[in-house]
């Protein structure tokens, strides 16, 4: 999978591009607008990331010429607005999903796949881990094809884990994902606890091993 | 005391002092001056008496001409005496009560060798009506006078002073949030017009002091977004870093959660910058009860982690015309408020009628300050998830739509309640 990442702040590439290589993508980058422009007219990509403050140019710009080529690059902008009508304005200009800065690099990934998910695996949309099936469209779980009765939460936790297989998912990154906004009021990320008990105990009464490990007082890891 | 009373006042003072001075001095004096021309008359009448009396040769004669005259009478005397004029105070034939006055002359003058005191009275009656006459003349003139006086005065200060007025008006309804034109009508009078260009340069000072705090703000808000990103994708890298002690893993954990408050509070300073520039459409009706629900529900985690019973009295249901995401913002605050600042098993109410909302959390704490829980970085607890701006957020957002925003405490419950009629 290619992914071309169009951000002007070094440090900021730096780190989507380390985090992104270690999940298997071909990482790209542009800096500014001209070669933003240039890598998007030459090449095709999974997924753009587009962050909408460049040198040289606005990147709704980029996303306006890219929808008027044709071009089916799958596109997340990453913006430091968060207001709706930005938001709004980057959605109606055909981009697939809104990021706001700063953003886990954890959610930054769920988003990325789910987007090339929804590009290139059509019907068939599921994830498969040994005897574990997650249904992405019907929103179902599945163990040895015996349904998991799942709460929307635990579905979500899971989901997003599974999406970051493999990493150190932090106690924050996945409490704002369940709970949005109203997560970053509270420093008491308990009620993770809770989904997360449940749903390792409805896995493991469907027979699946647990392979969610809890990893000191950071968060957790899907592993497999 | 407002000013133009002031300055009639002391007109007013001076004029009923002049007034109730004059009116008895007056009297006196006209008075006095009546009497004397009585005094005087009486006087030549006796000179001319005097003058005539070679033509009186016998008593009978006198007696017959002292007869004619109704106001003169005759006594015999003994021997000469000196004149005297006196007030002489008669009972009124008709009147039994009142007595009249009379000025009388008496003098002695001498009929063949014979000597006779001869008086001449004058009624006083007839000046004691001109003198009252004048009095009332006098007063009614007096009063005119000081009442025009004054009412011209007053018209006058009031046209004097209007400017002032205008402009104490202007600056009443000044608001540096919006910097609303002054309209400072130019006068006549160079003092007031000196002063609106003293106080127009004073507002455009602080109003451009206002605006470069706020680019302050939203600028040093903007510059730390990106480093704030850029700590964030670190530490996440960070943590994928093979092998990972427990040491660590709690280091980069606490790093994570501070850098998150820091994006927290960042994130709240951008909103009140955004607010202050309203950059928020006016937008339009807004279901206040569709709104708490929401809210409520994406809060369900949290009150059921600590038992917090929630109460709902949304049979009213206001619609207000806002802007959609102040309105969930400022809901959100007040719940996630009522939610951080509750106990254990606690309650938090929430309540609308058909121009209010109020949320209700119990609480093992006092009172809070009313007069500061809306300052920014107020905190009576040292909770430090708290970014301490959300109350100056919920109370900037009502500000802007004109809704009352309150703060209660009452049996251990803290209440606040947004009114939404002005």
């Amino acid at each position: 999978m290619k992914i071309l990442i169009i951000e002007d702040q070094k440090e900021l590439l730096k780190s989507m591009v380390g985090y992104l290589e270690s999940e298997n993508y071909l990482c790209e980058t542009a800096a500014d607008f001209q070669s933003a422009r240039q890598k998007i007219e030459g090449f095709d990509y999974d997924c753009i990331l587009l962050d909408v403050t460049l040198p040289g140019g606005n990147g709704l710009a980029l996303l306006a010429e890219l929808k008027k080529d044709k071009k089916a690059d799958g596109v997340i902008i990453i913006s430091a607005k968060d207001s709706i009508s930005d938001r709004i304005l980057g959605l109606n200009l055909g981009a697939d999903d809104y990021l706001v800065k700063p953003f886990h690099l954890s959610e930054l990934n769920a988003r990325i796949s789910a987007v090339i998910r929804r590009r290139y695996f059509g019907g068939q949309n599921q994830l498969k881990f040994q005897d574990l099936v997650i249904d992405l469209l019907a929103k179902t779980v599945s163990v040895n094809g015996k349904p998991v009765d799942l709460t929307r939460k635990e579905y979500e936790l899971l989901l997003y884990l599974a999406s970051n297989k493999n990493k150190v998912v932090s106690k924050m990154a996945i409490a704002e994902h369940l709970s949005g906004d109203s997560a970053e009021i509270f420093d008491n990320f308990d009620f993770i606890y809770t989904h997360m008990k449940n749903l390792k105990k409805k896995l493991g009464l469907a027979g699946y091993q647990d392979n969610i490990r809890s990893l000191y007082a950071i968060g957790y890891k899907f592993e497999v | 005391m407002k000013l133009l009373n002031k300055t009639i006042r002391s007109y007013l003072v001076y004029s009923s002092i002049i007034l109730l001075i004059t009116i008895p001095l007056f009297y006196v004096v006209v008075r006095h001056v009546l009497l004397r021309a009585v005094d005087h008359s009486l006087k030549a009448q006796m000179r001319e008496i005097r003058n005539n009396l070679s033509s009186i040769h016998s008593r009978q004669e006198l007696e017959i001409w002292s007869g004619l005259d109704k106001d003169i009478s005759l006594y015999t005397e003994p021997g000469p005496a000196a004149d005297s004029i006196y007030t002489l105070y008669v009972a009124n034939p008709r009147h039994h009560h009142d007595e009249d006055p009379y000025r009388e002359i008496a003098g002695t003058i001498s009929v063949n060798g014979q000597f006779y005191k001869l008086v001449i009275s004058s009624s006083l009656v007839e000046n004691q009506d001109l003198l009252g006459s004048i009095m009332i003349v006098q007063a009614i003139l007096l009063i005119l006078l000081m009442t025009g006086i004054l009412l011209i005065n007053h018209r006058t200060s009031r046209k004097i002073w209007m400017p002032f007025y205008s402009l104490l008006n202007d600056v009443q309804h000044y608001d540096l949030h919006k910097n609303n034109e002054l309209s400072l009508k130019a006068s006549r009078i160079s003092e007031f017009n000196e002063l609106n260009q003293v106080i127009k340069n004073l507002l455009n000072r602080n109003y451009e002091i206002y605006l470069q705090q706020k680019e302050f703000t939203e600028n040093a808000s903007h510059e730390m977004q990106t480093p704030l990103a850029i700590i964030q994708g670190q530490l996440e890298l960070l943590m994928q870093t093979v092998p990972l002690t427990e040491d660590q893993a709690i280091l980069i954990s606490e790093l994570e959660a501070s850098n998150q408050r820091l994006i927290r509070l960042n994130k709240s300073l951008l909103l009140l910058t955004r607010i202050e520039n309203n950059e928020y459409a006016p937008a339009g009706p807004a279901d206040i009860a569709v709104i708490v629900e929401a809210q409520l529900d994406s809060f369900q985690d949290h009150l059921e982690k600590r038992k917090i019973k929630r109460i709902e009295k949304l049979e009213a249901r206001p619609v207000v015309q806002t802007n959609i995401s102040l309105m969930e913002i400022l809901i959100s605050n007040l719940v996630s408020n009522g939610i951080r600042h509750n106990i254990q098993e606690g309650i938090l109410l929430v309540e609308t009628g058909p121009d209010f909302l109020t949320i209700s959390n119990t609480c093992a704490d006092k009172a809070l300050d009313a007069q500061k829980v809306f300052n920014r970085f107020y905190k009576e607890s040292s909770d430090t998830a708290s970014t301490g701006l959300g109350l100056a957020i919920v109370k900037r957002i009502c500000d802007m739509y004109g809704f009352q925003l309150s703060y209660t405490f009452d049996d251990h419950m803290h209440s606040f309640t947004v009114k939404f009629e002005h």
